[in-house]
């Protein structure tokens, strides 16, 4: 998959803005605006944790971007399947499903505490499909990458954004254009549902 | 074509679902707005913004430049578009090259400026708004009526009605999910069947040619992901150098906008991107084409404008119209343009012409509340008076202003008299003037809603020789009373009593005979020179005693004359430097008299008793920052008690001659202000500034509340 950075913590993240202190404030903002957020010890855990929110939405067909670039995401995504489930990892395979697919699982980069945030590398097509029009969108995110506010997260990007498509995903999509009440899901998704690994290296 | 502005505000203020929507969230927006800003320092974050974007400014053709070449590296095409016109000439030829037949777009204020989608359908290409506010708007041939929440006028069942035209099914007014699920299916084969995705830009960095979208639907990522080609329409204001510096917006702008930290999606464009989509059945991927149209219509212009120039630090939150007391009560459509509210006024002066500006500038009453929140800190009610000096300046003051502020000044007491005259016949000689800003009511013919106080029969002038006789002897200082015309023929009770504080307090008080109006009431209309004779009056007037200091107990004199003369004359070498020393012995009359209290051990608080409730004027609370010391002189004061009112430092509707000319929108205030009042449970309403007392006690006296105004001089001489 086609990225702004082929390796965010390596060549983005500044020593000293990235720390995993600032989870709290991630979390909690992150909860103010309407996502779901788990904190998990490995993958082995986030696989237990995807397959029961999973249950939920009884989803068949599912769009999944990741894997190529993480082994552990690959191997969830394959085992996914087992139970009969279609799940669409190779990009063609994605666009043709879509806009049918019924979750998407993607990929963030960090977490920004201020507000919540997903920092999102999304140069390519697939990956923003996915992100995007399922109604239900579940993001993995290692917990340890958390920036505090704003500032620090747009200093790290500009230190990599050269060409291509990246932002920040804060909660699900919502509107308050009819009365100013809140409704989710207008035109992205519905759901937010973030899983952030502690140990990364533990299930690779 | 001229309108009848009068006439829409009536009908809009008689628009209940509106007015109720919009009370409802003036109420709520200015604590959801803190809430969003916990634990963050507001002051730097707007002010590392203003500074941000100032600099922006200063360099904005090599920011241009840097941009342009930065989106062509990629693979972009820019094309510099002089006006709307450019614009949609070429968005036709580029359909035209690449088979265009059907566009969806994302919110973009620079779109309906120019009112792009007339081009689509003037040649058959099928456009639909997919943010859902503009999307309902659109199928109601409506315009939006807020930057931010663009439907904020209707209510749920009106809604339900734009549905049922654009999808020709009953939808149930009651449900707004299903509303909401509605919409999805229905702009979501848009997106899916579009050929052409065209967005604003909230940001375009320089550095790397990026552009970047702030929203909450999400509907910007489907429009810059979906259609094989993505135009991008940007202002030059929005350009910035470098990717770090839209921090300093996105700190600001979703808190300011809609009280989130931050929106659901913020998004950063930098060039053509992957698009994949089926060719003869089967599935390709390519970069899509991405095309970047820089719009000028007006803003280089501006951008040159030494004092104009600010408006590139607006991000377009509309804060500025959530928390204006004149736009929460008549809404955005009264305004005319695309823009509303102050900012709109001057976006609408410099986009389209200042022929445009006079008439939607009068709906701008300076109370500068919006000045407080505006995150790139846009003087607006300040740009709002240089385009009226730039309109006068050019179509010349309005005759009927110009001769009776002559009368004004020149002869006063032959103006008391006439004022005595027309109210003794209660007849209004200058009824169809409206040259009265800051001046007596009794001109304009007054409405319902409030009563009129009457001219005084001596002037504060007719009585000062009796008073100055009762100076003290050995005294502290000099003290020149500058009494301003409400205090000098209406308020000549209030005169007398600031006189005898000032010599409670040890001081010689002395009254100038020459003195004349402040000049803010020609100054408000746009006549500088004419502003410029009143000053040069007065100041020889005052000079004249040698005073320590110059008193006025109106916060709008006040402003005049210790502000806006040292402006006046900033370029004159003679009369620069004069103006200057004068404004330094300008003095508010509560702030000057809470020093000297304070300095003879007087400023402590005493027993309460009374409930009485205090009204901060707009001049004086956001104009001269003045709002503690009148509170620790009413706590100073025996007898009575201090409680506070809601929305105390809200405009009461008076502003000068607009109380007058638009009286529907005043009284509206004037209710709420008075409602305000009587929920303290308050018997005397405190004020410090004249025009308030007129406003107020007009509207405490039509209501019959039984509730007194009295100017703080007045409740302090009572305790002498
Ligand atoms: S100064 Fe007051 S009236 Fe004028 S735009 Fe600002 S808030 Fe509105
Ligand atoms: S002028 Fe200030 S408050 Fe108004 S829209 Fe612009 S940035 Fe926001």
């Amino acid at each position: 998959m086609e990225k702004v950075c082929e390796n965010w913590p390596e060549k983005a993240f500044i020593s000293g803005l990235v720390d995993a202190k600032y989870w709290t404030d991630f979390e909690a903002n992150a909860t103010a605006a309407a996502a779901q957020v788990y904190k998990v010890a490995d993958y082995a855990a986030g696989e237990a944790k995807l397959k029961e929110v999973l249950k939920e939405y009884a989803p068949k067909e599912i769009i999944a971007v990741g894997g190529d670039e993480n082994p552990a995401l690959k191997g969830i995504y394959s085992r996914l399947s087992e139970d009969g489930t279609k799940v669409y990892t190779e990009k063609f395979d994605i666009a043709e499903h879509a806009p049918s697919a019924d979750v998407g699982i993607s990929t963030a980069e960090f977490g920004v505490g201020e507000s919540g945030s997903l920092v999102v590398d999304n140069y390519s097509y697939e990956a923003r499909v996915t992100s995007m029009l399922p109604f239900v969108n579940v993001v993995f995110v290692n917990a340890n990458y958390m920036v505090e506010n704003i500032t620090s997260a747009c200093q790290i990007i500009g230190k990599v954004f050269q060409k291509g498509y990246c932002g920040f995903v804060t909660g699900p999509s919502r509107t308050a254009d009819i009365e100013r009440v809140l409704s989710l899901g207008v035109h992205g998704p519905n759901k937010l549902i973030i899983i952030a690994v502690e140990n990364e290296g533990g299930a690779k | 074509m001229a309108r009848d502005l009068k006439k829409e505000i009536k009908s809009k203020l008689q628009d209940n679902i509106m007015q109720d929507a919009l009370s409802r969230f003036a109420d709520q927006y200015p604590g959801s707005r803190l809430k969003s800003y916990a634990g963050q320092d507001i002051e730097e974050l707007r002010e590392n913004l203003r500074c941000m974007k100032a600099d922006a400014v200063e360099h904005i053709e090599e920011l241009a430049d840097k941009f342009e070449a930065n989106v062509k590296a990629r693979g972009g095409e820019v094309f510099r578009a002089k006006d709307g016109d450019e614009v949609k000439k070429f968005l036709i030829k580029i359909c035209k090259e690449n088979g265009v037949k059907r566009v969806v777009k994302s919110k973009s204020m620079a779109s309906e400026e120019i009112h792009l989608n007339e081009c689509f359908t003037e040649n058959d290409i099928r456009v639909k708004e997919t943010d859902l506010g503009e999307w309902m708007i659109a199928i109601a041939g409506q315009k939006p009526s807020h930057m931010v929440m663009p439907a904020i006028h209707l209510n749920r069942y009106q809604c339900a009605e734009m549905f049922e035209k654009e999808l020709n099914e009953e939808v149930p007014g009651e449900d707004i999910p299903y509303m909401i699920q509605k919409a999805r299916q229905t702009l979501r084969q848009e997106f899916l069947q579009a050929d052409m995705g065209i967005t604003g830009a909230n940001f375009g960095i320089a550095e790397n040619g990026a552009i970047g979208l702030v929203t909450n639907e999400g509907n910007a990522r489907l429009v810059t992901t979906l259609p094989r080609i993505h135009v991008v329409l940007i202002g030059y204001e929005k350009l910035i150098p470098k990717t770090e510096d839209a921090a300093k917006i996105l700190r600001l702008l979703p808190r300011n906008g809609t009280c989130q930290k931050m929106t659901s999606y913020m998004t950063m464009v930098d060039g053509p991107t992957p698009v994949m989509y089926k060719k003869d059945g089967k599935w390709v991927e390519e970069n899509r084409k991405q095309y970047v149209i820089l719009l000028d219509n007006g803003r280089l212009e501006a951008a040159h404008d030494p004092v104009m120039k600010q408006v590139y630090q607006c991000v377009r939150c509309a804060s500025c119209l959530n928390v204006c007391p004149i736009w929460t009560l008549v809404g955005g459509h009264v305004y005319g343009h695309i823009y509303s509210g102050g900012i709109g006024a001057i976006l609408t002066g410099l986009l389209n012409g200042i022929e445009n500006f006079s008439q939607f500038s009068d709906l701008c009453i300076g109370c500068r509340t919006c000045t407080t929140v505006c995150p790139g800190k846009i003087p607006i009610p300040d740009l709002i008076d240089e385009l009226r000096n730039r309109y006068v300046k050019k179509h010349g003051t309005p005759t009927m202003d110009k001769s009776f502020f002559d009368n004004v000044l020149n002869d006063r007491g032959l103006f008391h008299k006439l004022l005595l005259k027309a109210g003794s016949v209660g007849q209004a000689p200058f009824k169809s003037g409206k040259f009265i800003r800051h001046l007596p009511l009794f001109f304009a013919g007054m409405t319902k809603g409030r009563s009129l106080p009457t001219i005084a029969e001596r002037s504060i002038r007719d009585r000062m020789p009796a008073l100055e006789k009762k100076n003290p002897s050995n005294a502290k200082k000099k003290v020149a009373f500058f009494s301003g015309c409400n205090t000098d023929f209406v308020f000549a009770d209030t005169g007398e009593n600031v006189v005898k504080v000032l010599q409670s307090l040890g001081m010689e008080v002395v009254y100038p005979m020459a003195q004349s109006c402040c000049g803010k009431p020609i100054l408000g209309v746009g006549d500088r020179e004419t502003g410029k004779k009143a000053a040069m009056r007065n100041i020889e007037a005052l000079e004249s005693v040698k005073p320590d200091v110059i008193v006025t107990s109106c916060p709008t004199c006040a402003e005049t004359l210790s502000e806006t003369y040292e402006k006046l004359f900033a370029d004159d070498p003679v009369w620069g430097p004069r103006a200057k020393a004068f404004c330094a012995k300008v003095r508010e009359f509560s702030s000057f008299v809470a020093e000297e209290y304070k300095a003879q051990g007087k400023l402590l608080p005493a027993a309460g008793g009374e409930k009485v409730t205090f009204h901060d004027s707009c001049h004086m609370k956001r104009g001269l920052g003045i709002y503690e010391e009148p509170r620790a002189l009413i706590d100073a004061t025996p007898g009575v008690e201090l409680v506070e009112m809601k929305n105390c430092d809200k405009c009461c509707g008076m502003a000068g001659s607009f109380g007058m000319k638009y009286s529907e929108v005043s009284i509206p205030m004037l209710e709420e202000k008075v409602q305000n009042i009587k929920n303290t449970g308050a018997t005397t309403c405190v004020v410090a500034c004249p025009s308030c007392m007129m406003q107020i006690g007009g509207g405490l006296d039509n209501q019959n509340t039984g509730i007194k105004v009295k100017h703080i001089a007045d409740l302090l001489a009572e305790k002498l």
